[in-house]
């Protein structure tokens, strides 16, 4: 178990791009759902 | 049910607890028993969490739960991938950094033995609770549907989950976790392909979104602030935040899966993989029920869905008034079948007018279905008095039952068993864990060697399970399964992250204010459940803000009084 809690994360340069990625897609989920519940309802 | 599925379900349930023996063999001191010798990538450490969190009542009562209520159970998961952002920012490194085998060994560092004493005693009492339910409710519809002894089904569940964890410990959990998520979401799959390959021809995929939305079932956000509607955007993100920043922050069963990280970087990446998919996986068991909701529209479901209860019924003088309800619901469903089609036809020549008036018309029948409905589970109440009538649960099981080919009906059983095999197996696990880490070793026995804490572990694994086993029999009375589920976190989880928020933040609150405020926050809790009708999501918010206020308001008071 590494203890270094600023370790570089995979793919992005900071962990910062992982969490705009989650809280990002989460966006675009709702607006989605949003635009299904209107689309059919 | 014929030999192949039966093959199909104990060999599956078979090779699944072998592989999980046998790939935790040799696990003699506590970090290989309790954190699996921080040895896992983050891809196991995500489908860990995934298989923690979806226990066979997800894969039940979802779809049941789409086709009665709808979509909008889906918004209580919102505030799910802010709390693994919060989580992977303050918690994850925190935990690393301090080498805890639980969360609330933490809270000792930070504040005292007595309030990770009791953070670690909410944490077991509402884990105990759960765990109950977590095997109790696959019992039960299990041994409805293949007439089985409930009983015999609980302690065959209790039995199969206790022989791998005692045996491997996390090690086994995090083994045959990933096997069991990936077997559950291809026979859920494979169960809505089923449904839809059974629909009409003329209805294709978009149809099936159509149809549901027509008749009201794609309600999957409302932007509705109400504090007495369980489901609504709002509950779902800040209620929902606050649920799971608590369960996954300070429930053991998933710290424990994120704390078996070979890394800070593995674990963060885990709880985001969790952020990333939760959402989809359950749009997608949701979307399962919706199709069965469609499949029904043109195929006559049962008017009762427990069908082994109506049998039973039927053998009661209560038989003739049930075969005449039958009988309605049959006249009725023709009916709606015939309008379903007009609709369809309505919907793909775009004829807002035939739309329009079809809608109507199935609305209107639906409430006579509504009616029938009332009235056999009224019936079958007077048929047999102690008889639970809410039959949601068996909406799925019922039509994997019915209508999945041979072979399927058993992937889906061992389905079923898995998820609770699964979910029982971490929370086993980390009740062990909070047992033995909290209370036997801090407090009982500290001197202790390695292999001993192994044994102490072990034996508080089988002692829970047989718990479980016991507390199975409350759970008789629950309304919907997932949902009673969810009440148990939620009367618990907000005091529990408010102890954690203090801890983490609010560093001028000393142990004996937390102490206080946290049984405070409790009792309310309490009160809210037994005398008021407030949704209960909002229950983590309200214990939360309790245990911070109050905890704060006492140590301001008291550092106030000493400067006096």
């Amino acid at each position: 178990m590494t203890e270094n809690s600023d370790e570089k994360p995979p793919v992005f340069a900071s962990w910062n791009g992982w969490y705009l990625l989650v809280a990002g897609f989460l966006i675009f989920l709702i607006l989605l759902f949003l635009l299904i519940t209107k689309r059919y309802s | 049910m014929n030999a192949f599925d039966w093959i199909v379900l104990f060999g599956t349930i078979v090779i699944i607890v072998v592989y999980g023996v046998w790939k935790s063999r040799g696990s003699t001191n506590i970090n290989g028993y309790l954190l699996g010798n921080n040895s896992m990538p983050w891809w196991s450490v995500g489908l860990g969490i995934m298989a923690t969190q979806a226990s066979a009542v997800t894969f039940l009562s979802t779809p049941g739960q789409a086709y009665e209520d709808g979509m909008r159970f889906l918004q209580f998961y919102f505030g799910l991938p802010v709390a693994m952002i919060i989580l992977s920012v303050t918690a994850v490194p925190l935990y690393h950094k301090l080498k805890v085998f639980t969360a609330y060994e933490y809270l000792e560092t930070r504040f005292d033995l007595k309030v990770r004493t009791l953070a670690a005693f909410f944490f077991l009492m509402l884990r105990g609770l759960s765990v109950g339910i977590t095997v109790y409710a696959p019992s039960l519809i299990l041994s409805t549907i293949l007439g089985w002894n409930i009983t015999l089904t609980t302690v065959f569940i209790g039995t199969i989950v206790a022989i791998y964890t005692v045996s491997g410990g996390t090690k086994a959990v995090a083994a045959t976790q990933k096997y069991q998520l990936a077997i559950i979401m291809i026979g859920m799959l494979v169960a809505g392909a089923v449904a839809f390959s059974k629909l009409p021809e003329s209805v294709s995929f978009g149809d099936t979104f159509s149809i549901a939305g027509e008749l009201g079932k794609l309600n999957l956000i409302n932007l509705k602030f109400d504090l007495a509607d369980r489901y609504n955007i709002w509950s779902g993100l800040i209620g929902g935040l606050f649920l799971f920043l608590s369960y996954f922050g300070a429930d053991q069963s998933q710290v424990g899966r994120y704390l078996g990280g070979k890394s800070i970087t593995e674990s963060r990446l885990g709880l985001l993989f969790n952020g990333l998919l939760k959402i989809p996986m359950q749009f997608i068991i949701l979307y399962i029920g919706i199709l069965v909701f469609v499949f029904y529209q043109f195929n006559q479901p049962p008017l009762f869905h427990n069908v082994s209860l109506r049998d039973k019924a039927m053998a009661t003088e209560q038989a003739s008034t049930i075969a005449g309800l039958e009988k309605d619901f049959e006249t009725v469903f023709k009916e709606k079948a015939g309008r379903a089609r007009v609709l369809i036809e309505g919907i793909n020549s775009h004829n807002e007018v035939v739309i329009e008036a079809e809608k109507r018309a199935i609305k209107e029948i639906q409430k006579k279905e509504a009616g029938l409905r009332s009235k056999i589970k009224e019936t079958i109440a007077i048929a047999i008095p102690d008889a639970n009538t809410l039959d949601k649960d068996y909406v799925f099981i019922n039509f994997v039952m019915t209508y999945l080919p041979h072979g399927l009906v058993g992937l889906l059983l061992a389905v079923v068993f898995l998820a609770a095999m699964s979910s029982t197996a971490s929370e086993l696990n980390s009740l062990a864990s909070t047992s033995v880490v909290d209370i036997y070793k801090r407090s009982v026995n500290s001197q202790g060697s390695d292999l001993h804490y192994v044994s102490a572990s072990k034996w508080f694994t089988v002692g829970w399970a047989l718990m479980a086993m016991v507390f199975a029999t409350l759970a008789n009375q629950a309304e919907n399964l997932i949902q009673f589920v969810n009440i148990i976190g939620s009367l618990f989880y907000g005091t529990i992250l408010g102890i954690f928020l203090t801890a983490f933040y609010l560093k001028f609150i000393k142990s004996n204010a937390v102490f206080i405020a946290a049984v405070v926050a409790e009792l309310c809790i309490l009160y809210c459940y037994f005398f008021t009708k407030i949704a209960f999501l909002l229950y983590n918010i309200i214990g939360c803000l309790i245990v911070i206020v109050v905890a704060s308001t006492i140590q301001l008071l008291f550092s106030e009084r000493k400067r006096v």
